[in-house]
């Protein structure tokens, strides 16, 4: 799994895929999706995805891939070895969102949430499949969320593949738990090795499990919080952990969008523009209104420093 | 109205020690006056590909692109040293930095000739038109 | 997610961003410092904010670019007001001119150190010593000599012709920049079917004439608009329609005008562009009347209302 894609741009979303197996292209294939990372407040979610012919099944079973979750981070090392030399007829795929995705998406005026990137995510994944060849007839999703109406959004949106669905899937489906172990693999290298952009020295890298929760990850989040930044690009601004704490220890910072959504701040700043389209100028003279070549550019006149 | 007789001395004399500084216009208001680490977040962080640069501030993502001085003109920052106690005393204000360029970032629109301040920038040409002495 | 903050007033601002003409920072002849001075604004009659240039040589207008919700990195720093100060050149005989109009109902010829004289502001005579205002009084006044004293009397043909040719400027100006003079502000939803060559030359003149009008009194104003051979517009508002609003409204006003050709005795539908002098006259009344038609139905209308 070489990360440089990504590495080189820590900031943006990434693809990393293996070579698409020759028989994945001639005989019918299983994937299954999983992601990792989607809770913490720090480092990029991972979606991934793993295939193989479905006459593989039974082999991939007897892999022993298992759930990545109850796996120790050496035993989950281990095993992505394992995939990567059954690489004969298994492929996978990763889609790294960047901590920055995240937070620009969510926090984004016109608000994209973490589900519906998720979503958009996976099928973009499955389509990147699609698109290499792969002859695809059975895809195992591992979901958050109401398992039903996604299976029934995949279903439509790729006729005539068999779409499963399940919460814990990574512990059902064995190309699932494969798909998983490459998510978390990738994201665990990329948080342990995390290529800070910003300008800070030295990072103290103990910044625990990621999780909210984590005493060490607070303390963390402490120790580099910047009053007027905030955090670096590898924490989630948008989870309420960083919200929280900005508010109570950083500078105040207000949008335009503030406090609502994205098309009542733009019908907002519309009558704005209107308004001060009649707005006179300083001296309160009606008669002789601003010309419009000033409002339209905010410019006006002052009457102190 | 007394304080019409106040003015406001600009410290010319100060520009040759005033240094050469980027300037960036945020589009949110930031309830702070003092130091930050410009250069090591903001800087450090942006992405330039041909005319448009990217940022992100507190999460959010912005856009923007440099502008130039109008031709003639020159960036100033202005800062008072010492502020008098009433409006009637005298100001006086020295130059803390000089620009010729500055940065300026939308929340999330690409930068435009339709952005406000953009088009402010035709001010001083026209200005020129409307002020300029007039032949006989 | 965290409850937002209400915003507290800026207090403590000491720092202001500035374009500025080089011409500010200047001071190889002289000694003093440019300062900023507090004068009568000729148009609204009310305090504004100008600059004198070392030596009182020059004078600056101070306009301010400022947006809701901006602030500035300055170096290393937050500058929290996020305004933009331009100093650009001005006309000083804008703001004399005030000064010469009401001493000229005297119908006397006066010196004029006795005429530019304001309690209120006592910089004002300061602006005598600027290098553009003796010697070009004689733009807005007439000038007697006697002996080594000057005396001066306003003068409103002379004031008229050199604001004219300060109109005439301007439009040039508007011409070679593109500044859009029919449709206001160009929006990314709207397209502009207009193209520049499109505008009327009218549209420059009253754009212009506008712009002039922000240095003059009201009554200057409207004598321009006369001197301009411009009829003034039922509302004041019209001089500056809305801008999306104007675009709405000039598609019926190309209708009206041809309606009015097929309405004609001749009954032959020319497809040219051009207008006889009367359908031009006609299409302008058709076009007020589309226009406050129009704006019944805008915004505008509502927010006035309120």
């Amino acid at each position: 799994m070489d990360l440089r894609p990504f590495e080189t741009d820590n900031s943006v979303s990434c693809r990393l895929s293996s070579q698409i197996p020759d028989v994945c292209q001639t005989e019918d294939c299983c994937l299954g999706i999983d992601e990792a990372g989607r809770g913490p407040v720090l480092g990029p979610m991972v979606y991934g995805i793993c295939f193989c012919p479905v006459s593989k099944k039974q082999e991939l079973k007897e892999s022993k891939v298992a759930d990545s979750k109850t796996l120790s981070e050496a035993e989950r090392e281990n095993l992505f070895q394992k995939l990567d030399e059954a690489k004969s007829y298994l492929g996978w795929a990763l889609q790294i969102l960047s901590p920055n995705t995240i937070s620009t998406s969510m926090l984004q005026r016109t608000k994209y949430n973490l589900n519906a990137l998720s979503h958009d995510t996976a099928i973009g994944l499955i389509q990147y499949a699609l698109d290499s060849g792969v002859q695809l007839t059975e895809v195992f999703v591992d979901t958050v969320g109401p398992a039903e109406k996604y299976e029934e959004k995949l279903s439509k949106l790729f006729p005539g593949i068999k779409v499963t669905v399940r919460p814990k899937a990574d512990s059902l489906f064995p190309v699932v738990s494969a798909a998983s172990i490459c998510a978390k693999v990738a994201r665990d290298r990329v948080v342990k090795g995390w290529n800070f952009a910003e300008d800070l020295g030295e990072v103290d890298v103990d910044y625990g499990s990621g999780y909210p929760n984590d005493p060490k990850t607070k303390a963390w989040l402490l120790k580099y919080l910047d009053p007027v930044f905030g955090f670096p690009q590898f924490v989630r601004f948008s989870w309420s952990t960083a919200q929280t704490l900005i508010d109570n220890k950083g500078v105040t910072v207000h949008w335009d969008d503030d406090d609502e959504d994205g098309e009542k701040a733009a019908q907002r700043q519309n009558n704005r523009s209107m308004l001060a389209y009649f707005s006179s100028s300083a001296g309160g003279n009606d008669q002789n209104p601003t010309h419009r070549f000033f409002t339209e550019r905010r410019l006006k006149s002052l009457d102190r420093l | 109205m007394s304080c019409n007789t106040s003015v406001t001395r600009v410290d010319v004399s100060s520009v040759g020690q005033a240094q050469r500084a980027p300037v960036h216009l945020l589009p949110c208001e930031i309830e702070h006056n003092g130091p930050a680490q410009v250069s090591q977040y903001l800087t450090a962080t942006t992405k330039d590909c041909k005319l448009e640069k990217t940022v992100s501030f507190r999460g959010r993502g912005l856009k923007g692109q440099e502008l130039s001085c109008p031709q003639g003109y020159t960036g100033l920052v202005l800062k008072e040293i010492n502020k008098p106690g009433s409006d009637q005393e005298d100001r006086t204000v020295k130059v803390s930095s000089v620009f010729d360029k500055l940065t300026y970032w939308n929340l999330e629109t690409p930068p435009n000739s339709d952005d406000t301040i953009v088009m402010a920038m035709d001010w001083p040409e026209l200005a020129e038109a409307i002020h300029g002495p007039v032949e006989d | 997610m965290a409850t937002k903050k209400k915003q507290t007033p800026n207090l403590q601002n000491d720092s202001w961003v500035v374009i500025a003409a080089d011409s500010v920072i200047d001071t190889q002849k002289n000694d003093s410092d440019p300062a900023f001075v507090r004068l009568r604004n000729p148009s609204t009659d009310a305090a504004s904010l100008y600059m004198l240039s070392s030596g009182d040589v020059q004078l600056f207008e101070v306009k301010a670019f400022e947006e809701d919700f901006h602030s500035w990195f300055v170096g290393q720093t937050v500058q929290r007001d996020g305004r933009l100060l331009f100093l650009t050149p001005m006309d000083p005989l804008y703001l004399i001119l005030p000064y010469l109009m009401t001493s000229g109902k005297e119908g006397k010829f006066q010196p004029v150190d006795q005429v530019v004289m304001d309690e209120e502001f006592p910089a004002c005579s300061r602006l005598l010593s600027l290098t553009r205002s003796l010697a070009f009084l004689h733009h807005i006044a007439e000038e007697k000599e006697v002996g080594k004293l000057k005396f001066h009397r306003y003068n409103q043909e002379k004031t008229m012709n050199w604001l004219k040719k300060k109109v005439e400027r301007t439009v040039a100006m508007l011409k070679a920049r593109s500044i859009s003079v029919g449709e206001g502000v160009k929006s990314i939803t709207y397209i502009r079917v207009k193209s520049d060559s499109d505008y009327h030359e009218e549209d420059y003149l009253r754009y212009a004439h506008g712009l002039i009008s922000q240095y003059l009194s009201e009554d200057l104003s409207k004598a321009l608009l006369d001197h301009l051979q411009l009829p003034e517009l039922t509302s004041p508002k019209e001089t500056e329609p809305p801008s999306k609003k104007r675009k709405l409204s000039d598609k019926p006003v190309e209708a009206g005008e041809d309606y009015t050709k097929f309405n004609s005795a001749d009954f032959v539908r020319k497809p040219s562009k051009k207008m006889t002098a009367a359908q031009k006259s006609l299409a302008k009344v058709d076009k007020t009347g589309m226009k406050t038609m129009s704006s019944f139905f805008s915004p505008k209308a509502k927010a006035e209302n309120k």
